[in-house]
């Protein structure tokens, strides 16, 4: 890949995004409080993105950001671009109530955390697919045909969990279910926010795999949102760490998981349980990430930083290009990526190959 | 599962069973036992002592002289066929009384039981859609105040102003004296405007309750995910609101609704007593000051009757209109 | 209530811990007080319901003072002039009865009657609810199905027209037998709803815990389980002794109960029997009795809302069943947003 981006404050740059978003804040309380601070990204097309953060972070609030459903006191401020196609772009921050209305769920949908709370409990599954199909006049019997198709391709039993009411179904069923519901208009995008946390390892995984499927067959862009860094990685093109409603590190995931430049995902790396890293090397994080209230002057992550100097409590870091497409919001990005080993084998190397997949 | 209903219909009768036997325990605990009453009330009429023993055998379906577990099965085999005896004060079987009250009394309390749903479901919907509003708090206050006001002081203030010192509406009876019963527009006229003082005084005190139930229920309702996720689904408003959140917030409270049903049954002996509507309700009062037992167990047994059914349809059709409930788990209390 | 689970604090003291014992008793009574009394009290001060209901409250209870320590005179016929309307006279502020009773007296030497007969039935259905549901929920089994049964046996006879029977057989006069009378059955719906809250705390992880190292059933449910119903039955109790004034001044109203103890309902009864329908002449008669009733009532339903809010921010999930889940998801739910 040649260098093209050269511009140092364009941060994240890609080649065909199709959703950008652009200086994006989320305040309540008539602007004292921030729930996401001046976050800009974009998705490419066909990729699966993974966004990182602890809870409180903001990432919940990304993610409603890109459907701009900002739950009700809250401001959305920023641009969100969508572009259907290459040359087409839409501003879905003014889009009338009708045209968001056929946006969401039909352009860029999402799965939402638990999934039993997502599904209306005294109504049958397949209830929540006609209601939908119909609310945005599809014809419902070719897509309760499509409905059927993607249950099977979650390995559902397509007439039985139709005809289930939500409690009927396990927890991993309703997930499955309900991804399957978020895919029924065939969305350009699915955003999904903690869609495995609620379920067992097992469980998890074998949803990833299914996305990964679902992906592949129906071209659709993916943006996953978690907590669970190993997690995410496994699956993701492109990683994206959230600290304290900032965006501090981009990047494509071998950079993230194997160079990442700044501390804070370093020490999230660090603190994650791994085989190869013995036990007295597993660190958690010291402190506390700060409350939404006041964003301090200077980087957020300063007083729990082994580095912060001055500079840091002084000034906020730019959100920066260090090398192809990877963006880093630090001052000391060189001397963490020097200073903070990595716990685990193969890391500052070339970064980590998921097995045997080379993308 | 057809396990449990078999085990919820044996409750049901063992229930009533156990009422039964239970009024029957009570009438030889009553001042002076059962027939002493009678005894005098025979007598002062000029039968001579010596058939007065086999007059109350024929009235109450007793012998006073037999042993008591004999007395016991004769009494309940009896109130197994419907047959509670003859009423002492009225001279009419006891099944008679009842059965031309019970029309009455089931019609006063499903009326006001379901205006009192109507208007109480309205109005917390309502004020659970504009949270905070000036209008939801003016509810809400009502809706304590009305909380506070037992149905009996609504019924002697309306009975007061509305037919005493007003005289526009009738103090006492179900019809008009001068009404023949039957399906014609007097009639009925009639009948409502007997009926209305009651239903209004029943009806008031309740809806305060229902509203905020129903209040918070919604509240509760709309904060759920799967209403914003129906809403980012690009539901319509109304189907939203229909579907997603009045049907879950109403659901909780069709128990409440049998249940209310047969407890205000119990309430109508205060009711109909100050109104004068001959129901259920006044012939258990007026049975219970003119010594009349077997009337008196007779609108009480009946009455019972009507509270564990009113329980036993709630149990068993609840898990139908709500489906998180599967049978046997239904908690109708 | 406090004085109650401040005994178990001791007694678990005592038991627990040998080593430094008066600062562990001081400490531990003094966080008790902080938690379970102190904060919860200011939460509830705060709200404006409670702070009237209390006031309201605070005026029956002054009442019932005045009447036990005769401050103010004793009702009885022929004191005052027959049937004078309120606001006449300093000397009979509210007016006088067709007997020339003064309606003020007859309101006050009420109070301290009612007072009796409310927290006699209120404490009757709560402590009752409470032995029977926390047995039921916390045995199972046998225990359990016998208990759930009588409850249900006792839910389906009608209050009201129970009541009434059981009052004209006893005949009872003791302001505190008629409380407990009134509420007689009134338990077995609570109860039951106790025993389901019961079934979900005993799977709770301290308790499973406490189980686990031993403990004796008895002192889990002191120590673990009925504390925390104790939010749940305050609530309900204020509710039982709403019922019971509804129901007791309904039955003086119609005379089904002895007319030996003064109360409200007597006073309506009379003014409604001695023809005060009739004349607006006489409506103080009916007038006042009835604000009585409902000032208490209306305290007992705020305080019992304030109390609802204290104990539960959010409302309390009538169907115990679907909990699993979002327990874990609310959390980050919330932090989320904030």
């Amino acid at each position: 890949m040649t260098i093209e981006s050269q511009q140092l404050t364009g941060a994240d740059e890609v080649e065909d995004p199709i959703l950008e978003i652009k200086n994006a804040s989320v305040t309540y309380d008539g602007g004292d409080t921030h729930v996401l601070n001046d976050v800009t990204f974009s998705i490419e097309r066909d990729e699966i993105v993974g966004v990182v953060g602890e809870s409180g972070s903001g990432k919940s609030m990304l993610a409603s950001a890109m459907l701009d459903a900002i739950p009700a006191p809250g401001r959305l401020s920023g641009e969100i671009l969508y572009h259907p196609d290459e040359d087409t772009t839409i501003d879905v921050l003014n889009l009338s109530d009708e045209e968001l209305r056929s946006y969401r769920w039909a352009d860029v949908s999402m799965v939402f955390q638990g999934a039993m709370s997502s599904f209306n409990p005294t109504m049958k599954v397949g209830s929540h697919f006609k209601d939908t199909l119909r609310a945005h006049d599809e014809d419902v019997s070719e897509g309760m045909d499509f409905a059927r198709q993607l249950l099977s391709d979650l390995y559902l039993d397509p007439e039985r969990v139709l005809d289930s009411y939500p409690h009927e179904l396990s927890g991993g069923m309703q997930q499955r279910a309900l991804i399957a519901l978020s895919m029924l208009l065939e969305p350009e995008v699915l955003v999904m926010d903690e869609p495995t946390a609620a379920l067992d390892l097992l469980m998890q995984r074998s949803i990833l795999m299914l996305l990964e499927d679902l992906k592949e067959k129906y071209e659709v862009t993916m943006v996953f949102i978690t907590h669970d860094l190993p997690l995410v990685a496994s699956l993701a093109d492109r990683m994206a760490v959230l600290y304290a409603f900032e965006l501090v590190e981009a990047g494509p995931r071998d950079q993230i998981i194997g160079q990442s430049g700044h501390p804070y995902t370093r020490a999230l790396l660090n603190s994650t349980p791994n085989i190869d890293a013995p036990l007295e090397d597993m660190k958690p994080i010291p402190g506390k990430s700060p409350a939404p209230v006041n964003v301090p002057d200077g980087c957020s992550y300063a007083d729990r930083c082994p580095l912060a100097s001055e500079e840091c409590t002084a000034f906020d870091p730019e959100f920066q290009l260090i090398e192809d497409e990877h963006s880093v919001a630090c001052h000391h990005w060189e001397q963490a990526r020097a200073e903070i080993a990595l716990n685990f084998a193969g890391a500052d190397e070339i970064g980590v190959s998921k097995g045997g997949d080379s993308r | 599962m057809g396990n449990y209903y078999i085990r919820r219909t044996a409750r049901v009768f063992a229930t009533v069973f156990i009422v039964t036997s239970l009024t029957f325990g009570l009438i030889r605990l009553l001042p002076g036992g059962p027939f002493t009453q009678l005894r005098v009330r025979l007598l002062r009429q000029g039968v001579p002592a010596s058939e007065v023993d086999a007059r109350i055998a024929n009235l109450q379906n007793i012998q006073p002289d037999a042993p008591l577990w004999r007395q016991y099965i004769d009494y309940m085999l009896s109130a197994m066929q419907g047959d509670f005896g003859e009423s002492i004060s009225l001279g009419k079987p006891v099944a008679q009384v009842v059965a031309e009250a019970v029309p009455w009394t089931v019609f006063i309390v499903l009326v006001s039981t379901v205006l009192i749903f109507l208007f109480g479901i309205l109005l917390g919907a309502i004020q659970a859609y504009w949270e905070g509003s000036r209008f939801d708090k003016a509810i809400s206050a009502l809706s304590i105040s009305l909380m506070s006001i037992p149905f009996y002081v609504i019924a002697v203030l309306a009975l007061f102003i509305l037919a005493y010192q007003f005289q526009w509406f009738p103090t006492a009876g179900t019809h008009g004296t001068d009404v023949e019963p039957g399906l014609t527009l007097e009639f009925l006229v009639s009948a409502l405007e007997h009926a209305a003082l009651p239903i209004f005084s029943y009806t008031i005190g309740g809806i305060g309750g229902q509203a905020l139930a129903m209040r918070g229920n919604s509240i509760q309702v709309l904060g759920n995910d799967y209403v914003e996720v129906a809403r980012l689904r690009g539901l319509a408003d109304r189907r939203i609101a229909t579907w997603y959140v009045a049907r879950n917030a109403i659901l909780p409270l069709y128990t409440g609704f049998l249940l209310l049903l047969g407890f205000r049954l119990g309430g109508t002996v205060i009711l109909e007593q100050i109104f004068s509507y001959p129901g259920l309700g006044y012939y258990l009062w007026s049975a219970l000051e003119s010594n009349d037992y077997p009337l008196m167990m007779g609108t009480f047994l009946v009455i019972t009757v009507a509270l564990v059914i009113g329980v036993y349809i709630a149990d068993l059709t609840y898990s139908k209109i709500d489906p998180r409930i599967s049978q046997g788990e239904s908690d109708a209390y | 209530m406090p004085t109650e689970a401040e005994k178990q604090e001791n007694v678990n003291w005592r038991s627990a811990s040998s080593e430094s014992p008066e600062v562990t008793l001081r400490d531990r009574l003094s966080e008790y007080f902080e938690e379970r009394i102190r904060k919860p009290a200011l939460v509830a001060w705060s709200d404006g319901r409670t702070r009237i209901g209390l006031l309201i409250m605070s005026v029956y209870i002054a009442m019932a003072f005045v009447a036990v320590f005769d401050l103010y005179r004793a009702p009885s016929t022929n004191q005052a002039p027959r049937l004078e309307t309120a606001f006449q006279s300093l000397d009979y502020p509210l007016g006088t009865t067709m007997s020339g009773v003064d309606l003020l007296s007859l309101i006050i030497h009420s109070t301290p009657d009612v007072l009796l007969m409310i927290i006699a039935g209120g404490l009757w259905a709560t402590v009752i609810a409470v032995i029977i549901g926390t047995l039921a929920g916390y045995k199972g089994g046998m225990v359990d199905r016998v208990l759930m049964s009588f409850s249900d046996v006792m839910m389906a006879i009608p209050g009201l027209p129970l009541v009434i029977i059981l009052a004209v057989t006893f005949n009872p006069k003791n302001p505190i037998v008629l409380g407990i009378l009134i509420n007689v059955n009134y338990w077995a719906g609570l109860g039951r709803s106790l025993r389901s809250q019961v079934l979900t705390i005993r799977e709770d992880n301290y308790v499973e815990a406490s189980r686990t190292m031993g403990m004796s059933t008895p002192r889990i449910l002191l120590k673990d389980v009925i504390p925390n119903l104790m939010p749940y039955v305050t609530v309900n109790f204020v509710f039982a002794a709403r019922y019971v004034v509804f129901a007791s001044i309904g039955l003086f109203f119609l005379g089904v109960l002895p007319f030996s103890t003064q109360n409200w309902g007597v006073t309506l009864n009379y003014a409604y029997s001695g023809g005060a329908l009739f004349t607006w002449q006489a409506a103080h008669w009916l007038i006042f009795p009835m604000i009585a009733i409902m000032g208490i009532s209306l305290s007992l339903i705020l305080l019992g809302q304030g109390m609802d809010r204290v104990f539960n921010p959010r409302v309390r999930t009538r169907l115990a069943g679907e909990s699993e889940s979002t327990a874990e998801e609310g959390d980050s739910r919330t932090t989320e947003v904030l």
